[in-house]
């Protein structure tokens, strides 16, 4: 039996649940097994001390929906794109917005951004201040360079 | 353009050149984001720029001379924008359609998008607006016509 932190209902009856990040993945797939075979979205969270990771899971022929929550503290969540595979670029884009790093992933890189880019935008500690450009090199390959002047 | 009263047309080989550019202007098919869709609206038929000779959007660079920027201009974009802007023929020219464009309007404090397109290539008409009207676009391309027939006021 998987341990469930907490469990509530959202006003629209959509059940909301909140898992250790240990059971996470047992707990995704034993939910993909009760129906839920469509991975909506996956989100991310910024707490400053530390991250919430969001799965929206879809019961297509039922039409229900499900929230399952984790949190992390080291910014390393175990990754489901072996259950789903559209979790691929849903898990790659948390990592180029927020810094999450997921355990398991078969190409954890930049979804958006090039690699070169320092920081992550979504983060609460992110500097705007220190302004980036993204350039392009003759083969078309992205890279990131930095406002020369003191940006703003 | 003078017109003499015996019929003859006399005017200078400048002038004419002028005329004729100004005249077929071929925008380049470049909608970026929601001001694309206004962009749309003056080529068909109830806003027909064929009536001010920009006819029908090129889908190749190579083939017009006129880039109408419709949309946010991102970070990751704006080397491409700039590629496409180098593979136009001259004479060419740019409109900066929406505040996106011309400053970065309601992204003017994000990571992600690059604060007016005049930083990455020069911009000949700036029409503002969020999205500006179809109407606003038309004037737009009717002063860069008058700015090509060296008339614009200043």
């Amino acid at each position: 039996m998987i341990e469930i932190l907490e469990e509530t209902k959202g006003k629209d009856g959509r059940r909301n649940i909140r898992v250790a990040k240990e059971n996470l993945v047992a707990l995704i797939a034993e939910l993909k097994s009760q129906g839920y075979d469509h991975l909506s979205l996956i989100t991310g969270i910024d707490k400053k001390d530390k991250l919430e990771v969001v799965y929206h899971l879809h019961n297509v022929k039922e039409n229900q929906y499900i929230v399952v929550r984790t949190e992390t503290s080291d910014e390393r969540v175990p990754s489901i794109s072996s259950l789903y595979p559209s979790a691929n670029w849903e898990e790659r884009e948390q990592y180029d917005m927020l810094g999450l790093v997921f355990e398991g992933h078969p190409n954890m890189k930049r979804l958006f951004l090039p690699e070169s880019w320092v920081g992550h935008p979504l983060r609460k500690n992110y500097d705007l201040s220190k302004v980036q450009y993204v350039n392009m090199d003759e083969d078309g390959n992205d890279y990131a360079t930095f406002d020369p002047g003191d940006g703003w | 353009m003078k017109s003499g009263e015996g019929g003859a047309l006399t005017t200078t080989v400048d002038k004419a050149m002028e005329w004729a550019r100004s005249n077929s202007l071929w925008p380049l098919t470049f909608g970026l984001a929601c001001c694309a869709i206004e962009m749309m609206a003056i080529q068909a038929s109830n806003l027909d720029i064929s009536r001010f000779g920009s006819e029908i959007f090129r889908n190749s660079p190579r083939q017009s001379d006129l880039m109408i920027v419709s949309g946010t201009v991102t970070k990751k974009m704006a080397p491409r924008l700039r590629r496409i802007y180098d593979e136009m023929p001259y004479p060419k020219y740019v409109i900066a359609m929406g505040v996106c464009v011309i400053q970065g309007g309601p992204y003017h404090m994000g990571y992600s998008v690059v604060l007016g397109v005049d930083r990455v290539v020069p911009v000949d008409v700036y029409v503002p607006g969020c999205p500006p009207t179809p109407e606003a676009l038309t004037y737009g391309i009717m002063l860069l016509q008058k700015k090509i027939r060296n008339e614009a006021d200043r």
